[in-house]
């Protein structure tokens, strides 16, 4: 029971990042479903086969359930594999939104340090570092 | 069937798929930098925390391999082949979801 209690709460885990940053179901809530289900069915189809071919062993541990949905394939492993596809999912659509962020303040930063001279002909006020960090 | 035979199989589906987005992320002049930034970080995000928890999960006694189907190369308990698994979803999953984004408002 431990074990898919552990996954459980890591699943809710990346729920609230997901909700706090809008980042996967929050954003586009049925490309993430299908994502999700296309990932499961990945998996499982990739567990499933290698359960056939006789290279995954289940071990009964008092950390699990006992429930299985198939041969050497316990109920967690279902868990397992949706941590491990929204996981994925939140790191990837994370990492894209800090990069955008980052690159956005970037520019703003660039177009502060130079202004557009149609748009601002004041006279500089005061003495300002242009462009300081760009090596351009 | 060896587990890496059958891994080849499954990341060759995973690897046509990131091949598809990427491609099409170009076309449609999407960020393609940032979309492999991304991918390549959640990779060795996956990579590290299956290297630490592949382990600690087998040294659990949660599951076992069968030794005649592993090539035997190890980072440490857990078999090298397991790996697969953290880069098919690095690389089918983003694929998919930049794929799902071309055909609908063709957002970043």
């Amino acid at each position: 029971m431990t074990y898919l209690l552990v996954l459980l709460a890591l699943l809710g885990c990346m729920a609230l990042l997901d909700a706090r940053w809008k980042l996967f179901f929050w954003a586009r809530p049925w490309a993430a479903a299908v994502v999700m289900a296309a990932g499961m069915a990945y998996f499982l189809a990739w567990d499933v086969r290698a359960i056939a071919e006789g290279i995954f062993l289940h071990r009964d541990s008092p950390l699990m359930t006992g429930i299985m949905l198939g041969p050497q394939l316990p109920l967690e492993e279902a868990f397992f594999l949706a941590f491990l596809c929204y996981q994925a999912m939140i790191l990837f659509t994370g990492t894209l939104a800090l990069l955008r962020r980052r690159s956005a303040t970037r520019s703003v930063a660039r177009s502060v340090a130079r202004p557009a001279p149609a748009r601002a002909p004041e006279p500089s006020r005061t003495a300002e570092p242009a462009g300081t960090e760009d090596s351009a | 069937m060896s587990y890496l035979e059958l891994n080849a199989v499954f990341l060759g589906i995973a690897a046509a798929a990131a091949l598809a987005a990427l491609v099409l992320r170009w076309a449609g002049r999407g960020s393609l930098r940032r979309a492999g930034a991304a991918m390549a970080s959640t990779l060795a995000v996956l990579l590290v925390l299956t290297a630490v928890f592949d382990n600690a999960m087998i040294a659990a006694g949660l599951f076992d391999y069968s030794g005649h189907a592993l090539s035997g190369a190890r980072v440490g308990l857990a078999p090298l082949e397991d790996f697969a698994y953290p880069l098919g979803a690095a690389l089918l999953l983003p694929a998919l979801w930049m794929l799902l984004a071309v055909r609908g408002k063709g957002g970043d």
